[in-house]
C-alpha cells in the first residue's frame, strides 16, 4: 500500500511543470530530492534551481496540490532544502529534449567549458554567448550565427 | 539580539537586500538591454540570496521573513554603508559592484568553512550564484579601467570615493568574539579584510590605477548618522565608525590601524539609509501581512 502510494505521488510529480518553462517536468529537472511517504504524512523534499527564481512559491504550491490530490487523508508537506545544491547536470536527458523542444539550449555536462552550445532551432554549434543573464536568473542569452536567432541557453551550475 | 549568531545573519542578508534594492533601480534605465537583464538578474539574485539567509534568521528570531526583511526599523539594518549609496553613474555602480562581490566572495569563501550547518549548506548554493556577479564585475573592472580617458577617469574616481566605505563591510560584528570561539565565523573581520585587500590591491595595480588605493591610505572618518531616536545602546560606539588607512608593506596592500567607532554593523547608517528604507519597507510597514 505506501510502496504503491510512494509510486502515486511520484507520478504526481512528474505532471508538475515548471511555470515559466511549461513542458518541463519538475521531475525531470531534477528538483525532487526525496519522498518520504508515512502512515500520516508525505513529505517532499525539493531543490530550488537559482534561490532567487521568483516561481519557487508556484512551484510549492503546484507540488502540494498534485501530491495531494493522491495523498487522501494524509498530510502532504513540500519544503525547500539547500543541501545538496541543485545542479544542471540533474536535468534528465527527457527534461534536455523539453528544454530544446521550447528553444532553450540546455547546459552542458560540467565541468565541460560551455562553447559550442548546440542552437535549439537548427542544431548548428556555430553560437556565441550574448550575456550570462537571460530574463530568468536560470538562463542566458545565446546566438546562433548559422540561422540568426538569439535563443536562450540554461544558465550552467554546478 | 542575544544570539551573536543573529546578528551575523542579519549582517549578511541585510548586505543583500539593500545591495538588491539599491540595483533594483537600475531595471529599464540601464543604456542597453542585455546589461539592463544583468543588473536587474543580479538583484534579483541578491533578493533571495537575502532571503535564504533571512530563513535562517528567522529560525533564531521567531519573526518570518517579511517581518525581518521589511518590518524593522531603521536603525535595526545590519548592512555595510556601502550597500546604502546611490547608484548615481555607471562608474560607481560598477566600481561599488567589484568591491561588493570581491569582498562577499571572500567572506563566502571563509564562512564555507564555519560550524555553523545551516549557514554552510546556503552558502554553498550561492557561491555557485555569485560566480556569475563577480564575472559580470570584472568584465565591467576591465571595461572601465582600460577604457576611454574619460570611463578611466570616472571608475578611478568612483572607486577612489567606494573603497573606504567598502573596507568596513568587514567592521567587527558585535558578539565577533564569540561567533569566532565557537567556530560559526571562521576568519574575523580584520583577517578576511586582509586577505581581500591583497586581491584588490593586485587587481588596481595591474591596471595601473594604484592612486586608488593611496586615497585610502588616510583612516576614513564616515558621516555617519543614527538614524532614529537614537535609543539604541550605542556604548563607547558613540563616534562614527573610522576605517583603517592602507599602506604598501612587502609587495602588496595592508591595512594600518583598527576599526574604532560604530557604522552600519552596529546601525548607524549614512543619511542615505532613511529615503531607502521609507521606499523599501513602505510596502510591507502600509499593509501588513497582506498577501498576493
Amino acid at each position: 500500500m505506501v510502496a504503491t502510494l510512494e509510486t502515486m505521488v511520484l507520478e504526481a510529480l512528474s505532471r508538475v511543470m515548471d511555470p515559466e518553462i511549461p513542458v518541463c517536468a519538475i521531475t525531470d529537472l531534477g528538483l525532487v530530492e526525496r519522498v518520504e511517504v508515512t502512515d500520516d504524512a508525505v513529505d517532499v523534499t525539493l531543490l530550488p534551481t537559482f534561490v532567487g527564481c521568483p516561481a519557487l512559491d508556484a512551484i510549492r504550491e503546484d507540488t502540494e496540490r498534485a501530491v495531494q490530490e493522491v495523498a487522501g487523508d494524509r498530510d502532504v508537506r513540500v519544503a525547500y532544502v539547500y543541501d545538496p545544491p541543485w545542479t544542471t547536470d540533474r536535468v534528465n536527458e527527457r527534461g534536455r529534449e523539453a528544454l530544446r523542444s521550447f528553444g532553450i539550449a540546455p547546459a552542458q555536462p560540467l565541468p565541460v567549458l560551455q562553447i559550442a552550445i548546440p542552437c535549439p532551432h537548427c542544431g548548428s554549434r556555430a553560437t556565441t554567448i550574448e550575456s550570462e543573464f537571460g530574463p530568468t536568473p536560470c538562463r542566458t542569452v545565446r546566438y546562433c550565427t548559422s540561422c540568426r536567432n538569439p535563443f536562450e541557453g540554461f544558465k550552467p551550475k554546478g | 539580539m542575544s544570539d551573536p549568531r543573529l546578528t551575523l545573519l542579519l549582517a549578511l542578508a541585510d548586505d543583500e537586500l539593500v545591495m538588491g534594492h539599491r540595483l533594483s533601480e537600475w531595471t529599464g534605465w540601464v543604456p542597453y538591454v542585455e546589461e539592463d537583464l544583468a543588473m536587474s538578474s543580479i538583484a534579483q539574485d541578491e533578493m533571495g540570496h537575502a532571503r535564504a539567509l533571512f530563513e535562517i534568521a528567522a529560525t533564531i528570531d521567531g519573526r518570518d521573513v517579511d517581518a525581518l526583511a521589511l518590518g524593522r526599523d531603521a536603525d535595526e539594518y545590519r548592512n555595510a554603508v556601502i550597500c546604502e549609496r546611490p547608484n548615481r553613474d555607471y562608474a560607481y555602480t560598477a566600481a561599488r559592484h567589484y568591491l561588493y562581490d570581491t569582498a562577499d566572495a571572500v567572506r563566502l569563501e571563509a564562512l564555507q568553512a564555519s560550524t555553523f550547518k545551516e549557514l554552510v549548506e546556503v552558502v554553498g548554493v550561492l557561491r555557485l550564484e555569485e560566480r556569475y556577479h563577480g564575472d559580470h564585475a570584472r568584465v565591467w573592472f576591465e571595461r572601465l579601467s582600460t577604457g576611454p580617458v574619460e570611463a578611466r577617469q570616472r571608475f578611478a574616481g568612483a572607486m577612489s570615493e567606494a573603497l573606504p566605505e567598502a573596507m568596513a563591510i568587514f567592521e567587527p560584528l558585535s558578539g565577533e568574539d564569540a561567533l569566532l570561539a565557537d567556530g560559526t565565523l571562521p576568519r574575523s573581520g580584520e583577517d578576511m579584510l586582509a586577505t581581500w585587500l591583497a586581491t584588490i590591491g593586485t587587481d588596481l595595480e595591474a591596471v595601473g590605477l594604484d592612486a586608488v588605493l593611496e586615497s585610502g591610505s588616510e583612516p576614513t572618518v564616515g558621516e555617519m548618522v543614527p538614524t532614529s531616536s537614537g535609543a539604541s545602546e550605542l556604548t563607547d560606539d558613540a563616534r562614527p565608525l573610522r576605517v583603517p588607512g592602507l599602506a604598501r608593506r612587502d609587495g602588496s596592500w595592508v591595512h594600518a590601524g583598527e576599526f574604532s567607532g560604530a557604522g552600519g554593523r552596529q546601525g548607524r547608517h549614512s543619511d542615505d539609509f532613511p529615503a531607502l528604507w521609507e521606499e523599501m519597507t513602505g510596502l510591507y510597514r502600509a499593509h501588513r501581512g497582506a498577501t498576493w
